[in-house]
């Protein structure tokens, strides 16, 4: 009975909702901010990638807030979570191709991350897809030997100073008398490597930071299995 | 009066499709981890949703490919917005899973039904208050200590 | 200066982040770094008062011009609460030492910079953002107590809270797809074109839900018995106290900038004798305390909800009294259930072994109840007021229901008090008596000191208010300060 209720709410909700939808006019949206964006967005930041433009510069407090988000979820789950138990090196093994596969991948992978994130503002991508393959690198290591220990003091290390340093970056603007967040050093060379003046370094902060929070984040669940 | 099948019908179908169907899983289901797994597929249908209002008909992604007058673009704001989304919801579906290991470790079960009773039932013995009288307990009872790991099986209740 | 407000969000996550490594190496610095940070906070505000704030200002971040960039609008009821943050911030600061406390107090200077964010933000989506992060913070400041049904709780909270958010989203899609603009200001330019139709209203009602959820609208405020029983006696004194008051400020500017419609209005109102209803019977039926406190806490915001929907901004005076008035109270009976927390019948004859807190908790109740001249009576009078001049039955239905509302709140609050001043049953010991004592009856004390001094000085700060309220409604001055001439886009 409940059953058929959740159903009915859910299909009226979702009814309403697609007549409300079909109202709007899609494939030609007003772009009143989007226009102006595209217009001055090369020549306020310096990023071919206007979406990064937007990420970092326009809306650059968004973004840290994203990352603060990011960061209050690790951390609570750290806080749940607790101790870290050593018995997880009871947990079997992954196999001879799993283990050697996991170690040859793990460069190719942290290169592949590092690409992406300093391509950010060139090319789709940045620090948050960058991020999250940085830590995909850490997880088949892990899945193959999870009795493995990771370096949980540097990886905070690196998420705490490289989450500060975003902050940091942005109070250095208000040093010089801007606003904070407002991206500096920007250079006359748009599309290439070094472009676009702090959007990359931005970036390569909190692709550091994700990549450290989730591969942390991931060794501390495999860690918590209930020792059988 | 069926309407035409369109592109954006066929989307927006999809967005509010998925929407509706994580909310209807939500208030249905009956495990945690179920409704955890709703809430993230309605989270897709919204971020869906919010990518569909930047689209426009034979726009290129907003990527600067050359110095020339670039063409007619998509809209890059809802991109920007739902990367936040993406993120912001991948870490709460992290902390709502590390909460779940902890729920399953201290209650031996993670059926909604069981663990909210669990939940009143320590509430009301740390406030030391006394609890309505339930159907299945007139005298009313003690709350239930952790079942020990080697007596759960796989599925969360007590072998 | 005016643009130092952005390091009241700035600072805080800086130092969150920096709180785990600091802790490994030199735990004196990071035992004080969080409050230092906060009382920084504080002074930005108070020089900016000190230096006179008359007019409102808009900070634009990054230095890019809204609607492109985003900037944060600081108007005296926004600069109110922004202080109100980093003061209870540090009031309540978590001060245990162990070996979580680096995290529990990163997560209070989040909690403490999204707050500050709700407060100040003008752009929709900007408040989302900070909206999310408040809430992480507190799931994870919620399960940190470590109690089996903490955990439950929380999950129970994430879960509703990702419901909204999943709605909020939508409704911010579709604000979007119809105007192409996220800042508050331009879009209240736009609104009364744009967004005066069924569309408008529907975003409307998604966003309300998705932030109601922290304003514990009805109905989506079933987490809320449940986590201020099992969190911490400070955070469900955080979370009563302000970071309600914060999602209903942002209900509050949306209504007033962009959704002008009256159905807007009616759905608030419905919502809010509902909520009102069914908090006050349920804190009536409660036999702990601090489930009494949460769902008076929750009949308290319908309230608020019922002032905010009266037309033509009406009713602002009575919402930023009733709100901040509350803010002082519910913090200071939350301080008091720390050590009076659980079953009610246990405090029989707590009033001998603490007098002060005894009298606190009296002074609380009056002022909840409205006795004059305290406080809350000169609250509850401008709103009853000026629900007693509307022709519409549905204000007048409100009107019953606040008034039967404050009977019950009445005898459930003095049937406390008889309990506490009662001589205790024949059996009991004097030491299994509780007392409230302590930081908390400090804290407790310091409430009511505001309290005492608020009614002793009411005629300024019913003009301040007055005045902060007229500020609030001026919809056009909103507009000018944010931009002269909103750069729309080529239309």
């Amino acid at each position: 009975m409940a059953n058929l209720t959740g159903l009915l709410f859910a299909g009226g909700l979702g009814f309403m909702l697609l007549s409300i939808a079909s109202g709007l006019d899609f494939g030609a949206p007003p772009m009143l901010v989007g226009t102006e964006i595209q217009a001055h967005a090369p020549q306020q930041t310096g990023a071919a990638n206007i979406v990064t433009s937007v990420v970092l510069g326009y809306r650059a407090i968004d973004t840290l807030g994203e990352l603060s988000i990011l960061f209050a979820a690790a951390v609570s789950a750290g806080l749940v979570l607790g101790r870290r138990h050593t018995t997880a090196g009871t947990q079997t093994k992954g196999g001879f191709i799993l283990q050697n596969g996991g170690s040859l991948l793990f460069p190719l992978m942290m290169t592949i991350g590092f690409y992406i994130i300093f391509h950010g503002h060139l090319t789709p991508g940045g620090g948050f897809q960058g991020g999250v393959i940085l830590a995909a690198a850490f997880f088949l290591p892990l899945l193959a030997r999870p009795g493995a220990k990771l370096h949980h003091k540097s990886l905070s290390l690196i998420e705490g100073f490289a989450g500060a340093s975003f902050v940091l970056i942005g109070l250095l603007a208000m040093l010089e008398g801007k606003a904070f967040l407002q991206p500096l050093m920007i250079q006359d060379t748009l599309g290439q490597l070094v472009s676009a003046g702090t959007l990359p370094l931005l970036y390569l902060a909190v692709g550091l930071k994700v990549g450290a929070e989730l591969a942390s984040l991931l060794s501390r669940l495999i860690q918590t299995e209930a020792p059988q | 009066m069926i309407p035409a099948i369109t592109p954006e019908l066929i989307l927006y179908v999809t967005a509010i499709g998925l929407i509706a169907i994580g909310l209807a899983g939500v208030v249905i289901s009956s495990h945690l981890f179920r409704m955890v797994l709703a809430l993230v597929i309605a989270e897709a249908g919204a971020n869906l949703m919010l990518v569909l209002a930047g689209y426009r008909w034979d726009a290129v992604a907003p990527i600067l490919t050359s110095l020339a007058e670039p063409p007619m673009m998509v809209d890059p704001v809802p991109q920007a917005l739902v990367l936040t989304a993406i993120v912001i919801g991948v870490g709460i579906q992290a902390l709502a899973v590390s909460i779940l290991i902890r729920i399953r470790q201290r209650y031996a079960t993670l059926d909604r039904n069981k663990a909210a009773e669990r939940m009143d039932a320590e509430i009301a013995a740390t406030l030391g208050a006394s609890r309505d009288i339930s159907q299945e307990a007139p005298l009313g009872e003690r709350p239930l200590p952790p079942l020990p790991a080697d007596q759960v099986n796989m599925r969360g209740d007590a072998s | 200066m005016s643009s130092n407000l952005v390091l009241t969000i700035a600072l805080p996550l800086l130092g969150a982040f920096l709180l785990p490594v600091l802790m490994r190496s030199s735990v004196a610095i990071a035992l004080w770094s969080g409050p230092v940070i906060l009382i920084y906070g504080c002074w930005i505000i108070v020089e900016l008062w000190l230096v006179g704030f008359t007019q409102p200002v808009s900070i634009a971040i990054g230095g890019f011009a809204p609607p492109l960039g985003i900037n944060l609008y600081v108007d005296s009821l926004a600069l109110l609460f922004a202080f109100a943050v980093q003061l209870l911030g540090l009031i309540f600061w978590p001060f245990t030492l162990d070996q979580e406390s680096a995290r529990r107090q990163s997560l209070m200077l989040l909690l403490v910079a999204a707050s500050t964010g709700l407060a100040l933000s003008g752009d929709l989506f900007n408040l989302y953002v900070f909206y999310e992060l408040a809430a992480v913070a507190t799931f994870g400041l919620a399960s940190a107590s470590g109690k089996s049904a903490a955990y439950v709780a929380t999950l129970r909270y994430l879960i509703l809270s990702g419901i909204g958010s999943v709605l909020t989203l939508f409704g911010i899609a579709l604000i979007y797809s119809q105007t192409g603009t996220l800042n508050l200001a331009h879009l209240a330019q736009l609104a009364p074109q744009q967004l005066n139709n069924g569309l408008g209203l529907t975003a409307f009602l998604t966003i309300l839900i998705g932030i109601g959820v922290k304003a514990e609208l009805f109905p989506v405020n079933t987490w809320v018995p449940e986590i201020y029983a099992t969190a911490s006696t400070r955070l469900s004194a955080f979370l009563a106290g302000l970071l309600s008051k914060l999602a209903v400020l942002i209900i509050l500017r949306l209504l007033l900038l962009i959704f002008h419609q009256p159905e807007a209005a009616q759905v608030i109102l419905i919502l809010g004798i509902l909520g009102v209803v069914s908090g006050e019977l349920a804190a009536w039926r409660a036999k702990e305390m601090k489930r009494m406190l949460a769902f008076s806490s929750i009949g308290q915001l319908g309230m608020i909800f019922i002032a905010m929907s009266l037309p033509d901004g009406q009713g602002m005076v009575a919402v930023i009294a009733l709100a901040l008035h509350h803010l002082i109270i519910k913090s200071g009976l939350f301080m008091l259930a720390e050590d009076w927390g659980g079953a009610i019948e246990r405090l029989r004859g707590s009033a001998k072994a603490s007098p002060l807190g005894a009298a606190l908790f009296v002074l609380f109740s009056l002022s909840l109840v409205g006795m004059p001249p305290l406080p809350g009576f000169w609250a509850k009078f401008v709103l009853i007021t000026e629900l007693a001049g509307q022709v519409e039955p549905l204000y007048l239905l409100g009107l019953a229901v606040f008034l039967l509302a404050t009977v019950v709140e009445a005898s459930y609050l003095f049937r406390v008090a008889g309990i506490l001043y009662g001589k205790p049953a024949a059996e009991t010991l004097s030491e299994e008596i509780p007392k409230s004592q302590g930081l908390a009856l400090v804290t407790a004390s310091l409430f009511g000191a505001g309290l005492v001094a608020t009614a002793l000085w009411i005629a300024p700060v019913g003009d301040g208010l007055q005045a902060i309220a007229t500020q609030a409604q001026d919809v056009d001055l909103y507009i000018t300060t944010v931009s002269p001439a909103i750069s729309g886009g080529s239309q």
